[in-house]
């Protein structure tokens, strides 16, 4: 099960940044000025004139270059610094600009690439990062471990605004360690041009005039739990009986795959070779950029739902700094600007009608209050998750 | 009779090879649609996002601070490493050896898990100078086999003549070796830089808040983010490349012509 793969890249948004590049970016390009100044000195040395040019004047400039490079780490910032760790491009930067004004603080924005990688990272004692965003099962994993430390609810007034029908589903629905960020699911998209009757169901993969064009995502429990749903049962379920019904109903639908597919049924989507795809709703927005016929709807059954929350680890230096962090994106307002510029849907219920009606209209940003009912998040079932791997290899080598 | 067409086709055919990968880099930072697979009208607006976007600045930055420096260091130590180890044949420097070739050999997430769990240990905050000092641990390896094959060809007798002349350790070592190794040098030094800034399992492991580089935020915005940016930005890269190369290759004629 490969969470990580559902981050997608953002639709792209038409919503640019200020053109205000001058002053400010030269001062960013500011640490390339000692580059150009002992430029010289280096072609002196790569023109192999050495013998001409003082050593000393090179010896001295590369000792100047050294230096520079190793005390740049630690130049001194009187203001309070805080460390986010999250995935590339997942805040508005003129919100992170908004907090860091009103907060007199500057925020540095690190990135890592997949839960497990940041997992890796933290277990082995990374430290002075004071706010991550995992997925809600590596949040469980995080808080098992005891890396995690509890929230201050007196510090996150806004947390009254998180969507309590979101909650009831959640991992950690108390908000005890965790406050959901934005959530994501998966789903059904096709080609309106090309399928005929669509229906809003997983049924969808019996349909025989689809054969070979449709694909379904290559993880165990998004598909398992897709056939689980699909004859009302929950996809998280451990009932052996339950789990063999969707065996027989993933076989079936096998026979009319073109194949089981994580990465390329987005461009395969935009690009007509499949017609009908299972997949996250961030990668289908971005095939939606391409091709407008590209259609996305949630099976009336339900489907999968799930999360990146905010969390604060254990070695957290700017432990206050980091709650008015998580306060400030739930203020209804931020919440709204963020989802509208991210396109994730942040469980935020005032900022619900604040949202611009293209976002608030697409089944695959704002989910229906009824289907989100019958959704659920993949919970990780420990020594049970054998029972998914077994019926899983047994699809696998069905024929 | 006509020279064979063969080596010609070979070349051309290795030169696409080399060259057309990049031109599709090239090609689709302009490309308006997201997707490679359709051409979407030339756009520069990929450029624009691209200039306006912070962290990605402060990613190349970074890159470039690490780069440089852990290149300067890591040639020094290299270079004396590898002028002891072709002076000195005894026991200790056959571990020597041993110990400069291990880096090369072992798996990347070792190193990285291990130079995470050792600076953890000792305290050291994670930060640019731990990737500074994992980048140095592994370049020094590089340069070091870099100039000391350079040494293998090398005349130990121009050393004793200059012995026999009066000439101090500091003036051999700066009228001499240094001039004659300066090629081998040169390569470590290219060799070292070029894996230093592409370097993503070990730097992602001992980066610390505020030091991400430029292949471990390149990795991020594949999966999550916007990967039209990163063509734009490798184009400029190559931009900035061709006319380093182009310009040391000018300076070096006309210091020459005189």
């Amino acid at each position: 099960m490969n969470t990580s793969l559902r981050r997608l890249i953002r639709g792209a948004s038409p919503l640019g940044l200020p053109h205000t590049l001058s002053r400010s970016a030269l001062r960013r390009l500011a640490p390339f000025a000692w580059l150009a100044r002992d430029a010289r000195s280096l072609v002196a040395l790569t023109t192999r004139s050495a013998g001409r040019v003082s050593t000393w004047e090179i010896g001295s400039s590369l000792l100047c270059l050294a230096a520079a490079a190793v005390l740049c780490g630690a130049c001194a910032k009187p203001l309070p610094v805080l460390h986010v760790y999250t995935w590339a491009d997942y805040v508005k930067p003129e919100l992170v600009q908004r907090f860091e004004s009103e907060r007199k603080c500057r925020v540095v924005i690190d990135t890592f690439d997949s839960n497990e990688a940041m997992f890796a990272k933290m277990k082995a004692g990374a430290t002075g990062y004071d706010l991550v965003t995992p997925s809600s099962y590596m949040v469980s994993v995080l808080h098992s471990q005891g890396l995690l430390q509890p929230l201050d609810a007196s510090l996150i007034p806004n947390r009254k605004n998180v969507d309590p029908e979101y909650l009831k589903v959640a991992l950690d629905p108390t908000m005890d360690h965790s406050v959901p960020y934005m959530l994501s699911n998966s789903g059904l998209a096709y080609l309106a041009s090309k399928v005929k009757d669509p229906v809003p169901s997983w049924k969808m993969f019996d349909r025989a005039d689809l054969k070979g064009r449709m694909t379904m995502l290559n993880d165990m429990r998004e598909t398992i739990g897709a056939a689980l749903k699909s004859l009302g049962y929950s996809l998280n379920t451990t009932d052996q009986k339950q789990l063999d019904e969707a065996r027989v109903v993933v076989v079936r639908w096998k026979q009319n795959l073109a194949k089981f597919e994580n990465e390329q049924y987005q461009s395969g989507l935009a690009s007509g070779e499949f017609l009908l795809v299972h997949g996250y709703s961030g990668d289908i927005l971005r095939a939606q950029n391409e091709n407008a016929d590209v259609t996305f709807v949630i099976p009336r059954e339900g489907t999968s739902m799930s999360a990146d929350d905010l969390v604060i680890p254990k070695t957290a230096k700017e432990v206050r700094l980091a709650h008015a962090f998580i306060n400030f994106l739930h203020d209804p307002d931020v919440a709204a600007e963020n989802t509208n510029f991210i396109s994730y849907l942040c469980p935020n219920v005032p900022a619900y009608e604040k949202l611009s009606p293209k976002i608030r209209d697409n089944p695959a940003i704002f989910i229906d209050p009824a289907i989100r009912a019958r959704s659920e998040v993949i919970r990780d079932l420990g020594v049970d998750n054998a029972k998914y791997v077994k019926v899983w290899d047994e699809i696998k080598a069905a024929k | 009779m006509k020279p064979s067409r063969f080596p010609l086709t070979v070349t051309w055919v290795v030169l696409a090879f080399f060259y057309l990968p990049i031109a599709v880099v090239v090609l689709n930072s302009f490309n308006g649609a997201r997707f490679a697979s359709t051409f979407e009208g030339p756009t520069l607006d990929w450029y624009r996002q691209l200039f306006e976007h912070r962290e990605i600045w402060q990613a190349v930055v970074n890159s470039l601070v690490i780069g440089v420096g852990a290149t300067i260091v890591s040639v020094v130590i290299g270079t004396t490493a590898a002028i002891a180890l072709h002076r000195y044949q005894s026991r200790l420097q056959r571990v020597h050896y041993a110990v400069i070739y291990t880096p090369l050999v072992v798996p990347e997430i070792l190193m990285g898990i291990s130079l995470l769990l050792f600076f953890g240990a000792i305290g050291l905050e994670l930060g640019l100078f731990t990737i500074f000092l994992a980048h140095v641990t592994f370049c020094v390896s590089y340069v070091a086999m870099v100039v000391l094959g350079r040494l293998q060809g090398f005349d130990d007798a121009v050393v004793e003549a200059a012995q026999d002349l009066g000439a101090g350790w500091w003036t051999i070592t700066w009228r001499i070796l240094v001039p004659l190794l300066s090629p081998g040098i040169l390569a470590g030094a290219l060799l070292a830089f070029t894996l230093s800034i592409d370097d993503f399992v070990i730097s992602f492991f001992v980066a610390g808040p505020g030091s991400t580089t430029l292949p471990i935020r390149i990795y991020s915005m594949i999966k999550h983010g916007n990967p039209p940016l990163i063509n734009a930005l490798s184009t400029l890269l190559l931009v900035v490349t061709f006319v380093a190369v182009w310009g040391s290759q000018r300076l070096t004629t006309i210091t020459e012509k005189p």
